[in-house]
């Protein structure tokens, strides 16, 4: 099975009621259940907080401060005990509330730690194949961005919406309680509301999506034409670069300022609504009051939260895109996670501890795509400890040898065998281990030189310094300030791509594995570090089955056998003296110039 | 700050209509918006005297929905103008950011990488705009609000106006510190999610290493790593802002505290009335934004400030290839270049690249071989000005370059780059690069020289296929052919190739010499080449050492007197080794 999909996600907007996908979220969020559980109580006690402190002002009026049938000295200390009883609940509220933020995201930020771990160990276990198929950027974009979307849902929008919602809820029922007659009154605005607030929000999701794309284009424009500035202005492209440019970013500011009406409009509507509100509470409170059914301590908190109700109304409809991209991410990951490996492991197995390292292709046909077939029916056999060099134009099928023998890619016919195992039936990553590869690129993780060439593996002192040598790393170790522990890769030094090139070759001496894979660099380097590498080439092709990717002449003659490929087939056979003598392509190459020949690595 | 407001200047005049009608627009907001607790106080009081009837009530309420109408009129105008200002002082600046940097020379942008400028062009550009849109606006309104806010306090009671703001300046340092940490805190954040996604980026593109090592628990466990710091990292900037944003709140309800007790005990000893004490509670309300506002814009000033100033800076940079008008005379076949005793250095660095040249290259093929670093590429861009030369060193047909305008000069020099860039355009665009009004014929023609064509017809779209990441894929290859046609195109009298046929395999190399050849004819050829093969033709070859030519002649003459040339070539070509 191969992957077909690959990722549009530009433009999709996530399903808020798809089910599936809450019970998930659900079931990472299930083992926090208790943190969630404390800061949902901890929102009841900054909702209680919030909530209380108008209804104290209506009671110091209504009590105290307009109460003339009682004395003035007992006013005044009513006021103070009520005062007092209040701080307490300021301070309640805001130690809550600190507690509710951390714990919130502390819960979050851990979810989506092990989220982004998991989704991260997935997608290393998944083949090349996958990986052919989706840009890296793709991928990297679901590690970070969509969980970040997520995270921004978890803390921000889900204690909102809660927060909210009971908030709402709470100034909804004391209106009530109060006086229901303008509470109801008032609860006739809220559809209006409602309305409003929906409509602005997707016009402005709509208007950000639109300036998303414009900022996505002024950038790529730009990126491009700095990485290439030397190109324009060679071909005298300024001018033309210049009103293009102008183009789109005048495109840009009318997306901006299309957005600016758009919020211009909605947002003082929302106060709008407000005092209107309030002139419905004067007016109609106000008769209230003269017909003595309300006191004007209600009529003051009436006034104080209609103030409070209309904050969450506009937060709850800025949350809601939130929700919904946060949604999409949520089903881009599931399903990057969902995503099954298509190399079978089962029915696989370790082979022997110690192999010989006898490799033998038998009759392997291979193509990357339906009809582009690259390996036709290749046949041929390593003896242990032996060199064979592959040499032969681009595309002629040589990276895509080393692509099935590590497995990346199974054959779509024909066996690859080592040591007589078919190495379908091995367990991958036994048989990585015993192939030592070294390619055109090589990766560095960021860290000292030491953890570089180690990666996993431990060893001791005296064979690691034996390796440096090997390897012909000592004189540049000794050139470092920091020796071995010097940092290279980000936020350190950069090698060069010769220095890089040593660096594998430890690697691989590091490991000492049976097989070699060697796929020789042809990018320029000077002529001291071309003689490092000869060195370092020369020191690991000992004692080991070596396939070699050569450029070099000294690497083809060396070798025991030599192998010529034209289009996926081998054309010729031999060692040098045997080819050169034949005549044939071979000679022919090698008579136009073998060495020098780049070729990128995975053709 | 000076300096800032300096630069800035000129924006704020050519936009300055808009930006009075906008905070004409503002202030009548915060007047409005004043006036509501007045009539609210109005209705209590009359409530509370027992003399308000329906009809007092109904106008009152009527008088405060007008206010707000007009209130939101306002503020749609000062959004739409002052905002919409800082909108349009993106677009001036990033505009001219462009326009400046195509005449900056390859100097700059080896010091500047093209991710910084993006950096500029977005984050700076943003921080700019922001402190010039909502971070005026919040400037100016909250100063508006805090002076009359207090005013209308004092009018009531100075005393309880004191009172009342006791702990505002508590509110506005607290908050400027935690901001401060805050912005820190943030930025280490910032840097562990790129830390993050750098990782995340260098193991997924070199995944077929990662797999071969079998690295992929390691990889996993280094991720884990990074990913428990980048939690730590959130939760360190969750603590400053749980502390934050709560704290506000906090401090306004104190005050709140304090009026209801001070402001009851007024009330209740009758120094003020209760329609009093309810519009002071409205007019606290009004001031615990600009409170919080006060903190926040200084922050958004400071940015807007910091990233101006980067800006600024660019935009200051000289052009170290000053342009000479046009003197109208176009070249008539520039073909003739002579160097005189011209030595170059990058900027920075001590060292000569190239040495003392003194060489004069005339029309037809002329060679240039060497080691890696040996000045072969500079002298290219220094050929090419990408690079400024010191008078009197770099002639054209016995004219200083120095004194020819730059258009002119690089507009008779076709170049293939060792490095290829193509645009995210079409095929066809990428070849007519240099010639728009090429036709189609041409663009084939041009393509089969390089041998390109039949693998472009085989392209899903053909010469309109899409370069670039939504589009097709081209091998190292096929690109360097492409840029040899685009160059090709040109028909410029003087060509100069980079070592531009790298990665295309020896057969179509040779190919590709022959059918280019009658494109050189006629002209000043320069071939850079690792291969010797090309050159076997050549007029003339070079051959340079540390910035220096050290051998110069034809194919034979330095096949007989240079070691380097002979070492080089018999590598080569197994043709002349002798049998082991």
């Amino acid at each position: 099975m191969r992957y077909g999909y690959g990722y549009f996600e530009e433009d999709h907007l996530g399903q808020v009621a798809d089910a599936g996908l809450w019970r998930r979220i659900i079931a990472y969020s299930w083992p926090h259940r208790i943190k969630l559980a404390g800061a949902i109580l901890l929102s009841f006690a900054v909702i209680g907080a919030s909530l209380a402190l108008p209804y104290m002002v209506r009671l110091g009026i209504d009590n105290y401060i307009v109460n003339t049938s009682i004395e003035t000295a007992e006013r005044m200390s009513g006021l103070g005990t009520l005062v007092s009883i209040f701080i307490s609940a300021v301070i309640i509220g805001f130690v809550s509330n600190f507690f509710q933020v951390v714990i919130l995201e502390w819960t979050g930020q851990t979810i989506m730690h092990q989220m982004r771990q998991q989704l991260f160990s997935h997608m290393l276990q998944l083949d090349i194949v996958f990986f052919h198929n989706n840009p890296s950027g793709k991928l990297v974009t679901r590690l970070t961005n969509d969980i970040q979307n997520m995270h921004e849902m978890f803390t921000s929008v889900i204690v909102t919406l809660f927060n909210d919602s009971i908030k709402l809820l709470g100034i909804m029922s004391i209106l009530f309680w109060m006086n229901w007659r303008l509470a109801l009154i008032l609860s006739l605005l809220l559809p209006l509301i409602i309305v409003n607030t929906l409509w602005f929000s997707r016009l402005a999701r709509d208007a950000f999506r639109t300036i998303r794309t414009h900022v996505a284009r002024i950038n790529s424009y730009l990126q491009e034409s700095i990485s290439g500035i030397t190109v324009l202005q060679l071909f005298l492209r300024e001018s033309d670069t210049y009103t293009k440019f102008k183009d789109l970013n005048n495109a840009y500011l009318r997306s901006n300022l299309y957005q600016i009406k758009i919020f211009a409009f909605f947002m003082p509507a929302i106060e709008l609504f407000s005092a209107i509100s309030t002139g419905c509470i004067i007016w109609y409170g106000g008769g209230q009051i003269i017909q003595q059914h309300m006191t004007i301590g209600d009529l003051a908190a009436f006034i104080a939260y209609m103030r409070l109700f209309f904050q969450p109304v506009r937060e709850l409809s800025q949350k809601y895109s939130i929700v919904q991209s946060a949604m999409a991410s949520a089903e881009r990951i599931f399903q990057l996670l969902d995503t099954p490996s298509s190399i079978s492991a089962e029915n696989t197995k370790a082979g022997k501890a110690d192999i010989q390292g006898n490799v033998t292709f038998q009759n392997v046909h291979f193509g990357y795509g339906a009809n582009q077939t690259v390996l036709k029916g290749l046949s041929f056999s390593v003896q242990p400890g032996q060199t064979l060099a592959i040499v032969g134009a681009t595309g002629s099928g040589k990276s895509t040898i080393v692509n099935l023998l590590e497995r990346f890619y199974e054959p779509d016919q024909g066996n690859i065998l080592i040591d007589g195992q078919d190495i379908g039936t091995l367990d991958t990553m036994w048989l990585r281990q015993q192939i030592g590869l070294v390619m055109q690129d090589v990766f560095i993780i960021p860290g000292t030189i030491r953890e570089n060439i180690l990666l996993d593996w431990e060893m001791e002192k005296a064979e690691f310094n034996e390796i440096i040598e090997k390897a012909q790393l000592s004189y540049l170790i000794q050139q470092l300030s920091d020796g071995l522990n010097t940092k290279i890769g980000e936020g350190g030094i950069e090698l060069s791509s010769g220095q890089k090139q040593l660096l594998t070759f430890a690697r691989v001496l590091a490991r000492n594995p049976k097989l070699l894979i060697l796929d020789e660099a042809t990018s320029s380097v000077d002529s001291a570090t071309e003689m490092l590498i000869d060195r370092a080439i020369r020191s690991t092709i000992v004692n080991r089955t070596s396939i070699v990717i050569a450029h070099r002449l000294s690497t083809i003659r060396n070798a025991d056998n030599i192998l010529v490929m034209e289009q996926g087939k081998i054309v010729e056979q031999g060692s040098h003296t045997e080819l050169m003598r034949k005549g044939g392509l071979y000679q022919h190459l090698h008579n136009l110039q073998l060495a020098r020949n780049k070729e990128p690595t995975f053709s | 700050m000076r300096q800032t407001f300096i630069f800035l200047g000129p924006f704020f005049r050519q936009y300055a209509l808009r930006l009075i009608l906008g905070f004409v627009a503002l202030l009548g907001v915060d007047f409005l918006q004043l006036l509501i607790p007045r009539f609210i106080k109005k209705a209590v009081d009359s409530l509370e005297k027992g003399i308000a009837t329906e009809s007092t009530l109904l106008s009152i309420a009527l008088f405060i929905f007008i206010l707000a109408v007009g209130i939101a009129i306002c503020r749609f105008l000062w959004r739409y103008l002052v905002i919409g200002f800082s909108r349009l002082l993106e677009r001036d600046l990033r505009e001219w950011m462009m326009s400046h940097l195509l005449t900056l020379d390859a100097r700059f942008f080896k010091r500047h990488p093209a991710g910084e400028i993006m950096a500029l062009s977005s984050n700076d550009l943003a921080a700019v705009q922001l402190a010039c849109g909502m971070g005026l606006i919040a400037f100016v309104d909250a100063v508006v609000m805090t002076i009359a806010a207090l005013s209308f306090m004092a009018y009531i009671s100075p005393t309880l106006m004191l009172i009342a703001v006791a702990p505002m300046p508590i509110l506005a340092l607290v908050t400027r510190l935690l901001t401060s940490r805050l912005h820190a805190r943030f930025k280490k954040v910032q840097e562990q999610f790129s830390k993050l996604t750098e990782f995340a980026r260098s193991t997924v593109s070199s995944i077929h290493l990662v797999k071969a090592y079998t690295q992929e628990s390691y990889q996993s466990r280094q991720f884990g790593r990074m990913g428990e710091e980048y939690v730590r990292d959130n939760l360190k900037v969750a603590i400053v802002q749980g502390a934050l944003f709560p704290f506000s709140g906090l401090v306004a309800n104190f005050s709140l505290l304090l009026i209801l007790f001070f402001g009851g005990r007024l009330t209740i000893q009758g120094v003020i009335t209760v329609g009093d004490f309810i519009a002071f509670i409205s007019y606290l309300f009004m001031l615990t934004w600009p409170m919080m506002a006060i903190g926040w814009v200084a922050n958004l000033f400071q940015r807007g400030a910091t990233s101006l100033g980067r800006i600024q800076r660019i935009l200051e940079e000289k052009p170290a290839l000053p342009d000479i008008p046009s003197a109208g005379h176009s070249m008539p076949g520039a073909e003739k270049i002579t160097l005189n005793h011209l030595s170059f250095a990058y900027p920075d660095h001590k060292e000569k690249i190239l040495d003392d040249l003194d060489i004069e290259i005339a029309p037809g093929l002329t060679g240039i071989v060497g080691k890696t670093g040996s000045g072969k590429t500079t002298l290219c861009n220094v050929l090419t000005r990408l690079y400024p030369v010191a008078d009197g060193t770099l002639f054209l047909d016995d004219r200083d370059v120095n004194t020819l305008p730059l258009a002119q000069v690089r507009g008779s020099i076709a170049y293939v780059p060792q490095e290829t860039t193509l645009f995210s355009e079409t095929i066809q665009f990428n070849i007519s690069l240099g010639r728009e009004d090429a036709s189609l014929a041409q663009i084939q023609e041009v393509a089969r020289a390089a041998a390109v064509h039949d693998e472009i017809m085989a392209l899903d779209g053909g010469y309109q296929a899409r370069i670039g990441e939504k589009g097709v894929k081209l091998s190292g290859g096929q690109r360097q052919r492409i840029a040899l046609a685009r160059a090709l195109i040109l028909d410029r009298p003087i060509i100069i190739i980079d070592d531009g046929l790298s990665a295309v395999d020896m057969k179509t190399e040779h190919a590709i010499i022959r059918s280019i050849a009658p494109y050189l004819k006629n002209k000043t050829c320069i071939i850079i080449s690792h291969r010797v093969a090309p050159l076997v033709e050549a007029r003339d070859i070079l051959v340079m050492d540390e910035g220096s030519v050290v051998a110069r002649g034809t194919h034979q003459d330095l096949l007989r007197t240079n070691t380097f040339y002979r070492t080089i070539y018999t590598h080569q070509s197994i043709a002349q080794e002798p049998e082991r």
